[in-house]
């Protein structure tokens, strides 16, 4: 399906060409900035006179705010007509996650009814699954909750202990086990269970009355209070052979690629969660005095705000650019066995996926941490939002699959990939062998394509350093395939930003992009030292960091008055200087 | 019946605004459809849902105002008339122009916004009327049809509120508290995109000419009262405001 494209856009294809052009948020069409607007009010009429509420426990209110989601077409955006979805673009589906962020716990209920909740039944219920529940989840009448892990199981989620027996007569499953973390589960009516049958994981339609299916108390969370979260325990669950969702022993088809679809609206609903903590801290920088000025004027001050900004105009970039990527591939597809197609289509880009998870959920816990600092102690009182913030953020580095587990998604990924044929990185990494022995010294005449070259060259040199030197064993190297990972996300934040920031015209999107890269060449070139000696000896050695030296070279830069400007221009707009289109 | 609602797209309130060679800058302002006229809006949709017939948009201004056109179409709105002028036109220039369009279309009554946020002006709404030669309520929090051929209608004073029963076709201009109005569903603004949109270039040249443009700027006074004896404090607080603000 994807063999005919371009290289660069391939998943993964950026390693080894860059793309002309990458989709940004100023090439949203009306319709997706009319949704942004639609969610924005749904915010400020629906949610925040709950707000309160809802953090102090009252978690009921997620019912009918659900509802409300429903009747606005808000839970139907990945669904089709048929059942009264509307099919949008996935764009459109990280967009809302973004515009959602700031509802805190809701984001989550949402975020679980939308993706985990009801996407198994779009790519894999049978008619008659779609017919019983579908439209219901569709307008909320239903909420859904989606119960992998386990007391003993969450990343190796093929670990899971719960079983499923098929009954004498063959017309039922007999459940027995207990899964953790269910989101929703306090309210939801449906939940879909993954267990062990002979033929391996499998997944199951559970509605919330079948008889011994009982729930846990809510757990005592340290954010994202508003949403409920508890065990659920499973004891001679009778459930209906027709309630087998998808195939006997292909569940874990349906709990990884779902996680895909979960990764990347995480990474946007981050960086939402961002621009939302700026904003606070911002205003808040302006409004507070010391020493006789407002604190928005002090160097340290500035500082922070700026790297926030910085970081958050690179993870926008990111996510975008991948929905852009994804969205073109699905866009090109034939309807007629979309839910393959789709899941493929999405399944291509599972790199930039845990990218975008890893990278915005990180930009977010450093977004919030600077902003609590800024606000003092001020910032440590819950009567102030940065709080909740604060806490609020500190799961999505766990959910979804943790972020270690997604830096080695990352290159791991990306090997197979390379060891299956389908991307030509091994041919790549012995040019480049070649090359770095016979090193060029001419100058470029454009320096920041050229570092991110650079960057490039160097997660590639690591990578085929690593595969030469472990092979299949190289899964045990957590530690190098980490370092791997950290560079590429940081070569696809600079480039998403770069490339971004020309098409903008330059001025503080260009110097936001100029940051974010210098620093990435810092930390790729330091990172790359720390495990070295590591994959290579002697002379091999040295002349490989000699090549890390030189493939992240840049010429000092006066930092200080680069940040000064970016803040300048931060608290010109009270926030994240969002481009305009 | 036809509910004809005339709207216009303004910076939004919470934008900051910067003043550019004695002129307004735009540039980084988020425009919106006009909170009043979005009253307007609503009220035509609930018109039209309890008397069924027609509703229809007519806005006057330049290419961009199709943002807010295409919001009032999301919010169900059945077609739209963009009269298409760029630069500025006084509001009398613009209700001529806005009354030769809504005369033909001959409707049952004209809602606009009881003040157009951008130029802090209310005269749009009785101009027209005076175009149309139709009678005017302005500031309305309540309407209510009497067939086809009268209305009641509530509307705000300086001091009070007044009933009154107007013969239509009339222009009704919107207060708060008329309603709350909807905000588009995914839906709507799906279907908003296949709805009719007639554009019709409009050469009209304004009575007021805009030389220069200024912003009123109040600096803080930054006044800080000495916590350490918290009833003093509240007292002369309580002293400032009320001797010094003047506001309690």
């Amino acid at each position: 399906m994807i063999a005919d494209k371009k290289l660069s856009s391939k998943g993964g294809g950026w390693l080894l060409e860059r793309p002309e052009q990458i989709f940004t948020p100023e090439d949203f069409d009306d319709t997706t900035r009319m949704i942004q607007e639609t969610v924005r009010q749904f915010v400020e009429k629906e949610y925040r006179p709950v707000a309160e509420a809802l953090e102090h426990g009252e978690l009921e209110h997620n019912i009918p705010l659900l509802r409300k989601a429903g009747e606005l077409g808000l839970l139907g955006v990945e669904v089709g007509e048929e059942y009264g979805g509307l099919d949008l673009p996935k764009t459109v589906s990280t967009v809302i996650a973004e515009a959602l962020a700031g509802t805190g716990g809701f984001s989550v209920t949402y975020g679980v009814q939308t993706s985990i909740g009801l996407l198994p039944l779009v790519y894999w219920g049978t008619k008659e699954q779609k017919d019983k529940y579908l439209a219901k989840l569709v307008s909320g009448e239903l909420i859904a909750a989606y119960c992998l892990t386990e007391p003993q199981s969450g990343s190796d989620a093929m670990g899971a202990k719960t079983r499923a027996e098929l009954s004498a007569d063959g017309k039922y499953y007999i459940l027995n086990g207990t899964k953790m973390w269910i989101s929703n589960a306090g309210f939801a009516h449906l939940f879909t269970v993954f267990a062990k049958t002979p033929e391996g994981l499998t997944a199951f339609l559970i509605e919330r009355d079948t008889p011994g299916l009982r729930l846990g108390g809510e757990e005592k969370k340290m954010g994202i209070k508003a949403s409920s979260t508890r065990q659920v325990f499973l004891e001679d669950v009778k459930v209906p052979v027709e309630n087998v969702l998808g195939e006997l022993g292909k569940g874990h088809k349906i709990a990884f690629n779902v996680l895909n679809v979960g990764r990347y609206k995480l990474g946007a609903g981050a960086i939402g969660g961002a621009k939302g903590a700026l904003a606070l801290s911002a205003k808040y920088a302006q409004e507070r005095v010391a020493f006789g000025k407002p604190i928005a004027q002090f160097g340290l001050i500035q500082q922070k705000l700026a790297e926030m900004a910085t970081r958050i105009f690179a993870g926008e970039s990111a996510v975008y650019r991948t929905m852009g990527m994804i969205d073109q591939a699905l866009s090109s597809l034939d309807k007629a066995n979309a839910a393959e197609a789709v899941l493929a289509g999405i399944e291509e880009y599972a790199v930039e996926a845990s990218i975008i998870k890893v990278l915005g959920s990180e930009v977010l816990d450093y977004v919030v941490d600077e902003g609590v600092q800024i606000h003092g102690g001020y910032g440590y009182s819950a009567e102030y939002e940065i709080e909740r913030a604060y806490r609020d953020s500190r799961i999505n580095r766990i959910f979804e699959g943790t972020n270690e587990i997604n830096r080695l998604l990352i290159p791991g990924m990306l090997l197979r990939r390379a060891m299956k044929g389908e991307l030509p990185l091994f041919d790549a990494a012995m040019k480049l062998q070649k090359e770095l022995l016979e090193p060029s010294f001419e100058e470029p005449e454009d320096k920041e394509m050229a570092q991110l070259e650079g960057l490039k060259k160097l997660a590639l040199a690591v990578l085929g350093l690593a595969a030469l030197k472990y092979g299949k064993q190289i899964e045990e190297e957590q530690e190098v395939l980490a370092v791997a990972a950290d560079i590429l996300i940081d070569v696809f934040a600079a480039e998403s930003a770069l490339l971004r920031a020309r098409r903008l015209g330059g001025g503080v999107y260009a110097e936001m992009a100029a940051l974010y890269l210098y620093q990435a060449l810092d930390r790729a070139q330091a990172a790359a030292l720390s495990i070295l000696p590591r994959l290579a000896e002697g002379d091999d050695m040295r002349l490989m960091a000699s090549a890390a030296r030189r493939l992240t070279k840049h010429d000092p830069t006066d930092l200080v008055a680069l940040r000064r400007r970016i803040a300048q221009k931060v608290l010109e707009a009270g926030g994240y200087p969002q481009p305009k289109a | 019946m036809k509910f004809v609602a005339v709207i216009r797209q303004v910076p939004d309130g919470e934008s900051r605004l910067k003043i550019e060679g004695g002129k307004v800058d735009l540039g980084g302002v988020t425009m919106i459809l006009d909170q009043m006229d979005e009253w307007a809006v609503e009220e035509v949709i609930r018109l039209q849902e309890k008397h069924g017939g027609e509703s229809v948009v007519v806005a006057l201004g330049p290419e961009r105002f199709e943002e807010a056109i295409r919001t009032a179409l999301a919010m169900g709105i059945d077609r739209a008339i963009h009269l298409v002028a760029e630069g500025y036109l006084d509001p009398i220039t613009q209700a001529e122009a806005l009354a030769k369009v809504i005369r033909a279309e001959a409707p049952t009554l004209v809602f606009t916004g009881g003040q157009q946020a951008d130029w802090d002006s209310q005269a749009l709404g009785p101009a027209l009327a005076e175009a149309l030669a139709w009678p005017v309520v302005s500031w309305t929090t309540q309407i209510e049809l009497e067939g086809e051929t009268h209305a009641k209608a509530k509307h705000d004073l300086d001091e009070g509120a007044e009933v009154v029963r107007v013969a239509l076709p009339a222009v009704f201009t919107s207060q708060q508290g008329l309603n709350e109005p909807r905000y588009p569903t995914l839906p709507g603004i799906m279907k908003a995109k296949r709805k009719e949109l007639k554009k019709v270039p409009v050469s009209a040249s304004s009575k007021v000419e805009i030389l220069e443009q200024t912003i009123q700027e109040k600096s803080r006074l930054n006044k800080m009262i000495d916590g350490k004896d918290p009833v003093a404090a509240a007292h002369e607080l309580v002293r400032l405001l009320h001797e010094e603000a003047k506001v309690i």
